[in-house]
């Protein structure tokens, strides 16, 4: 009854602002940063790489309340840089493992896509199209119908 | 995190891929998990209109089954826009897919009504269904409404029907405590993924700095995605965060180091830059971050999201060229570069285009 829509629980309303920070006025180098509508997913992530940063203090994140879509993450650095800038360095670092893992990835697929296509395509279903279930449109008819729209 | 991210695919399946990830963090690897469940778009029926009904199962309760039908969703993210993006009033080709089950049981039996009496009307969209043939004893018909969404919104516009995630199998961490009556190891016995890793030695001290380091993680899907498809969607989906979140920090940056018409200069001239960086993958991140280490100044770091915005024709200057941009578009739009290959060929034009 309390809950609110649920897709107010990803989509940023009209004029919100993603991203908030407020300078700690008692302790030095340090903010709060209010992202909203978004959660654990990318809280933990990004505190847990702060924290891998030298220059780091602190950092810690929460959800105040399960119901509200925001999330606050608190940061201490050592006054080398701003808190801020501690910020974006961890989602610059996150990112570009991300797109590092994404490669592996890749090439671990297409590394079994061709060790066992075969066996793979044996266990599809009516849906196995095409030749390469696991392609972008290829296979899947529907795929293509989508970006014909 | 020390040393690179490894990756090994143990079993790659139609719909299911187990995979281990070493050097990573327990928050990353739980943030993948996170994200492949919940924040990965697919295709559900969402609106269903019943005509006639005239079987056993009452209205609601066949639209709630029609609702976990596993629709294929290939592509549907850069394919078809959100309802509520849309600007169409109640549904058009662009936000929703149309679908029709017409089934009559004629004979003395039941018969199985599965996913393959649904039938995908194509346009023209509206509501002109035909009654050709009368309802008989039992039939079912309307047009149903597949609608992309993400499982936040409900657990049906889940791509995955189970992620499994494990590690420290030994349980050497002490994460959790097993409880036992009388022999702990008889009562808790291992689990296939120990085999992977060393197990203790009967006197090891407990290492309270340990940390865990190697994630088994196996994610099966409903069908409506590949298992290539949800992971390489979900780490796009983690880059696209981030992104945003960077988005977010900067534009204050912005502010301050002002020179609106010199920003706006750049990002027009390193517009063009942005396509020759997008074939190597994450090429302009790198760049940017090592920009970011020499002079932190906002307008040297532009480049790579700018050639979005000023490709989209939003010439104005500063801070009004990062709203127009909006943060899915400016952020995935800009990485969906970076990922040529696996996606569709149009994946790019795509997300430049909205």
């Amino acid at each position: 009854m309390n809950a609110i829509n649920r897709h107010e629980l990803f989509v940023l309303d009209e004029g919100e602002n993603p991203v908030e920070v407020t300078e700690d006025t008692k302790i030095p180098n340090a903010a709060t940063i209010r992202i909203a509508k978004q959660d654990h997913t990318l809280g933990n992530m990004v505190r847990a790489q702060l924290l891998s940063m030298p220059s780091v203090l602190f950092a810690g994140y929460k959800v105040p309340h399960p119901l509200q879509p925001y999330f606050i993450i608190k940061v201490q650095t050592d006054g080398t840089i701003t808190p801020q800038f501690a910020l974006e360095t961890a989602c610059n670092d996150l990112i570009k493992m991300v797109g590092d893992l994404e490669g592996k990835f890749k090439r671990e697929f297409a590394f079994k896509d061709a060790d066992g296509a075969t066996g793979s395509n044996a266990a599809g279903g009516p849906t196995a199209g095409g030749d390469d279930p696991y392609g972008g449109g290829g296979g899947w008819s529907e795929g293509k119908d989508y970006l014909d729209f | 995190m020390d040393g690179a991210a490894i990756v090994r695919i143990r079993e790659l399946k139609k719909d299911s891929v187990n995979f281990v990830l070493e050097n990573v963090d327990l928050a990353f690897a739980n943030s993948l998990r996170r994200v492949v469940m919940a924040d990965i778009p697919s295709i559900a029926i969402d609106m269903v209109e019943i005509d006639a009904n005239t079987t056993v199962l009452p209205d609601e309760f066949i639209a709630h089954r029609l609702g976990m039908v596993p629709l294929i969703s290939a592509n549907c993210d850069d394919a078809m826009r959100y309802t509520r993006d849309c600007t169409c009033p109640a549904g058009c080709p662009i936000c929703s897919i149309w679908l029709q089950l017409s089934v009559t049981c004629t004979d003395d039996r039941t018969i199985d009504v599965t996913s393959d009496n649904l039938e995908v009307v194509p346009g023209p969209f509206g509501m002109s269904m035909s009654m050709d043939d009368a309802p008989e004893e039992l039939t079912k018909r309307g047009p149903y409404f597949g609608h992309p969404g993400i499982a936040k919104e409900h657990a049906k516009w889940s791509p995955c029907s189970a992620v499994s995630f494990e590690y420290d199998p030994h349980n050497k961490l002490r994460h959790t405590t097993h409880w036992f009556e009388v022999d702990e190891r008889a009562e808790w016995p291992l689990g296939p993924n120990a085999e992977e890793e060393e197990a203790p030695r009967e006197d090891q001290p407990f290492d309270f700095n340990a940390k865990p380091n190697k994630f088994y993680m196996e994610v099966e899907t409903d069908g409506s995605l590949g298992a290539q498809e949800v992971i390489m969607k979900g780490l796009a989906e983690l880059q696209t965060k981030l992104a945003n979140l960077i988005l977010g920090i900067k534009p204050d940056l912005d502010m301050i180091a002002g020179g609106d018409g010199q920003a706006a200069g750049a990002w027009g001239t390193d517009g063009g830059n942005w396509n020759a960086s997008e074939t190597a993958a994450g090429g302009a991140w790198g760049a940017a971050t090592a920009q970011d280490a020499t002079s932190p100044a906002w307008a040297n770091t532009a480049p790579p999201f700018g050639g979005g915005s000023s490709r989209r024709g939003a010439a104005s200057p500063g801070r009004a060229a990062w709203s127009s941009s909006p943060p899915g578009g400016g952020g995935g739009g800009g990485w969906g570069g970076a990922q040529t290959g696996w996606g569709s060929p149009n994946r790019e034009t795509n997300g430049w285009a909205t």
